[in-house]
């Protein structure tokens, strides 16, 4: 199937009138995920969006519920974002952030309602790379270009047009009302070759780190490492599988409702214990946690590597502390791996 | 329609009752509101809930009642936080709300036909109270074997839960060891601490597990009493805390190495801490 | 460039391996195009990774408060003006400090970059001395230096660092006096109008603290916003106004100690106009005690002293 570039703000409207429809919209420098209004509005040459799509599914301020407690008791009202959406634009790799999310938000014991229903009620429309960014290293992480893993439908720009290919049943749901118009064995051709062209240049080769990190714990590769690190949440707050959160209460006296913020595992209060005690006392702890926490905690426990390769702490670190960097270092220090 | 893991259970404060002379630790008993609010709160010696004052927020504490007390959930707080020191200011009659159970619980399954060895110290005594509690419930004592319990203070006035200790020491399904730190007048009990009273006891290591809870120092220069005993890691069980928010395993901030405490834990052996970081 | 660069290495390798110094905190050539990251380097065959460039943009001061045994630091003007404030705090102790001084005649903003090519990504920037080439995948433009520094390097009047211990490269001309001439227009706005333009600019805060963290005098132990009891300020970046709350008391903070670097606004993944607010206050500590932060040992911070002549226009018709 296809869809021409000069038919698709009129194929958005469409979606518009039945979904809420979410797209990269730009704002400033940068492009954003937002609720459009026009099918115009959507920005989709722009690569990848400032935050990423998680904030779609777990946003960085969010009611769990309200709450009024009297003499009678307590009233609490929890409501669940069951809206039908469309997220249009998703790149490959965001689209696997959510993939590595559901493992979070819903493990081997509990659910959480918020992020799954908002799972369940959307259908992610992505859009391959035709040129990865310099820091863009999604093939090293499992990832690619025009990966499909956790994507309904996925675009391939071939110029004039995109190509339509359906992934999953939503998707095709979502392409028969759509009435796509048929793709040509020349459209294919050129949709095939769009795939070939995009070549992601910047490889990190993540060969025995896991293996090193599963013994180098106490290392003096961590005294090291972490050094010019500023100890600020640009990382953890701009990285689309970091989902670290705080519970918060907002409310005056009895009344009011209790709230998650996204938290950084950089931050000190992060660990801090009631008597004083922190385990993870000092920015080379908490450093450690977060490379710990992608590149082994979370395949030990998920299989699965904590990290699509966006590029995006690359590009926003204030101090070009480069992941890449890090993890050549780490993956390179004399270590002996039977110490 | 699944289970909403972060909305609490309201319960009535029937009881704030001050635990220590220093009064820094109060116990809260809650009472569930109905017969089906406490049948959605089925738990075990060793799990924890959070525990929330509307307005303030949630913290988490480990249970102290046991499940063959019905009717009610106990909980011994210090006062540390903004959550704890606004529950040691709430009237009786007031609601509060509990999220739980949450985590582990300690190995009862696996802990039946064996002798026991409980040791805990200062306010740590609250899980390891519940699985006493459990333990002795007549019912089910016959399961297990000797009960010993090492229960150490810096003085008589710490002490957690003193007429039931009072009332333990004339019980003969269990054997009662209390100590303070420094000798005062009237106490009748073992003076010294946790570490040394245990050498002392020297309680046998056949058959046995031992399970210990208290400040980190004390499980410090207690391990090597329990190894000497001969004690091995797979039988020592260890309640740790970390600071936690959810509960479930989704905020990020409990883990130690790839455990989180609050879904994979609190209760850990030994053995398995060992394989751990010492991030907690 | 590449002069002050060998100039630089020379002078960390001489101090390590004369012992004269542990750690010498410099910049070493980052990951993206004409970007440098700060280093730490202990031994002499670590110097060598020292370079210097217009990307060389991080505020090193931010470094060196409370650090063990002797310390060589690179400072551009920028840079040593924080340092001599922090030593006046008591942060930074200056027998145990060796400045390699660095005049700086400004650094490149990446996110001005980023503006001009509107979506093309630069993979190579080259410095020709006025300006600089961006080369991308299929382009390359040459672009005005003017036209790409970071806001504060063309305010800055202090290019040339005012305490050090060794100078490499030559001095600057000095320039003339700062007219704040952007910070007047808003002042020039209707209440009404700036709160308008606060509230955009910081609808796009996330909280990530990375100005604070980036700032060289903001290091209390525990910031106010962590703070949970009393809790002063709502830890939600949905709330836009205590978004500007957390920058406004910042601010505030480092009135009379602000040597406006700019690192606040560099740091800055959402690319807020910070440095309007503390620009402001710059302003303000200048006309109001004729003063500026770091400019010189010998002064007091302005807001560290006390006379019965201050000027007090908030609660004193003068």
């Amino acid at each position: 199937m296809i869809v021409s570039k000069k038919d698709l703000p009129n194929f958005l409207d469409k979606l518009i009138s039945e979904y809420q429809v979410f797209a990269p919209v730009r704002k400033d420098t940068f492009t954003v995920f937002k609720q459009i209004c026009s099918g115009k509005d959507a920005v989709l040459a722009a690569g990848n969006t400032k935050l990423p799509v998680k904030e779609l599914f777990f946003p960085q301020s969010e009611k769990l519920y309200s709450y009024s407690v009297t003499e009678a008791g307590a009233k609490l009202e929890a409501t669940l974002d069951d809206q039908q959406k469309i997220v249009f634009g998703v790149r490959p790799c965001d689209a696997k952030s959510l993939v590595l999310l559901d493992h979070v938000f819903n493990n081997d014991k509990y659910q959480d309602p918020y992020y799954l229903t908002r799972r369940e009620n959307t259908i992610l429309v992505g859009i391959g790379c035709n040129s990865p960014a310099s820091t863009c290293f999604c093939t090293s992480v499992n990832g690619g270009p025009f990966d499909t893993n956790g994507l309904d439908i996925l675009l391939v720009d071939t110029g004039d047009a995109y190509v339509v290919e359906v992934v999953s049943d939503k998707g095709k749901a979502l392409a028969e009302k759509a009435g796509f118009a048929a793709a040509s064995d020349a459209d294919q051709a050129a949709a095939a070759k769009a795939k070939e062209d995009a070549v992601v240049t910047c490889q990190v080769n993540l060969d025995g780190l896991k293996a090193k990190l599963d013994v180098n714990f106490y290392d003096p590769i961590w005294d090291k490492i972490h050094e010019k690190c500023l100890g600020c949440g640009a990382c953890t707050y701009l990285c689309p599988t970091c989902h670290c959160f705080d519970i918060v209460d907002d409310a005056v006296d009895c009344n009011g409702c209790r709230v998650r913020n996204w938290d950084s595992c950089a931050f000190p209060l992060f660990t801090l214990h009631g008597s004083g005690h922190n385990p993870r006392t000092s920015n080379k702890e908490r450093y450690r946690n977060r490379i710990m926490h992608k590149f082994k905690y979370f395949v030990d426990n998920n299989n699965e590597i904590a990290c699509v390769g966006c590029g995006r702490c690359i590009k926003n670190c204030p101090v070009n502390m480069d992941i890449r960097v890090v993890l050549e270092d780490v993956r390179g220090s004399e270590a002996r791996l039977d110490s | 329609m699944m289970k909403n893991p972060y909305l609490p259970l309201p319960m009535k404060l029937v009881k704030n009752f001050t635990e220590t002379e220093d009064k820094l630790i109060h116990t809260f008993t809650l009472q569930f509101l109905s017969e089906e609010d406490e049948k959605s709160f089925p738990y075990m010696p060793g799990q924890f809930a959070e525990v929330c004052v509307f307005g303030k927020g949630e913290a988490p504490f480990g249970i102290a009642s046991s499940p063959n007390e019905p009717g009610f959930l106990k909980f011994s707080v210090a006062k540390v936080g903004v959550v704890s020191t606004a529950l040691h200011m709430m009237e009786e009659g007031s609601t509060v709300g509990v999220r739980g159970p949450l985590g582990n619980y300690y190995p009862v399954e696996e802990l039946k036909g064996k002798n026991l060895v409980i040791i805990g110290g200062g306010f740590a005594f609250t899980t390891l109270r519940s699985l006493a509690t459990y333990m002795m419930d007549p019912v089910r004592r016959g399961d297990y074997g000797n009960l010993t319990v090492i229960y150490g203070a810096r003085n008589p006035g710490l002490l957690l839960y003193k007429e039931e200790l009072a009332a333990w020491e004339q019980n003969p399904d269990i054997n009662l060891i209390t100590t303070i730190d420094r000798a005062v007048d009237g106490w009748n009990g073992r003076v010294g601490f946790i570490p040394a009273v245990t050498e002392e006891v020297a309680p046998s290591s056949e058959n046995s597990y031992a399970i210990i809870c208290g400040p980190p120092v004390m499980i410090k220069f207690t391990m090597p009493v329990l190894e000497k005993l001969g004690f091995p890691p797979e039988r020592i069980i260890m309640s740790l805390e970390n600071r936690m928010k959810c509960g479930i395993g989704m905020c990020g901030r409990c883990n130690v190495g790839g455990k989180y405490v609050c879904k994979d834990g609190p209760v850990f052996t030994r053995a398995q801490l060992n394989e751990l970081p010492n991030e907690y | 460039m590449q002069k002050l660069a060998a100039q630089i290495k020379d002078a960390a390798k001489k101090l390590l391996e004369d012992k004269k110094v542990d750690l010498v905190v410099g910049f070493a050539e980052g990951s993206l195009p004409l970007r440098g990251t700060p280093l730490f380097a202990r031994t002499p065959e670590e110097a060598e990774k020292l370079t210097w460039s217009r990307g060389c943009e991080n505020n090193l001061a931010n470094y060196l408060r409370k650090r063990e045994g002797k310390v060589a630091v690179v400072a551009k003007g920028c840079d040593a003006r924080s340092i001599v404030a922090l030593v006046k705090e008591n942060q930074i102790n200056r027998d145990n400090l060796y400045i390699i001084g660095v005049p700086c005649t400004g650094m490149i903003d990446r996110k001005k970059v980023e503006k001009l090519l509107e979506g093309r990504e630069v993979l190579a920037i080259e410095d020709i001395g006025d300006a600089v080439v961006l080369k991308g995948k299929d382009f390359s433009e040459t672009v005005a230096l003017a036209d790409l520094m970071h806001n504060s390097c063309l305010d800055c009047r202090y290019g040339n660092p005012v305490l050090y211990d060794e100078l490499v490269g030559e001095l600057l001309p000095e320039k003339g006096e700062d007219d704040f001439a952007e910070i007047k227009a808003f002042e020039a706005k209707t209440t009404a109008e700036r709160r308008a333009y606060l509230a955009q600019e910081f609808s796009k805060c996330i909280r990530c603290y990375a100005c604070r963290n980036a700032c060289p005098v903001c290091y209390c132990t525990e910031c106010f916003v962590d703070c949970t009891t009393p809790e002063w300020i709502g830890k939600s970046a949905a709330d836009v106004q205590d978004n500007i709350l957390f920058q406004a008391v910042r601010v505030f903070h480092s009135a009379g100690r602000c040597a406006d670097c700019g690192a606040c606004e560099r740091a800055c993944p959402m690319g807020i106009n910070l440095r309007l607010l503390t620009r402001k206050l710059v302003k303000d500590v200048k006309e109001l005690f004729n003063a500026e932060a770091g400019v010189n040992l010998d002064d007091k911070a302005a807001l560290a002293s006390f006379t019965a002549d201050d000027p007090e226009p908030f609660l004193v018709k003068e």
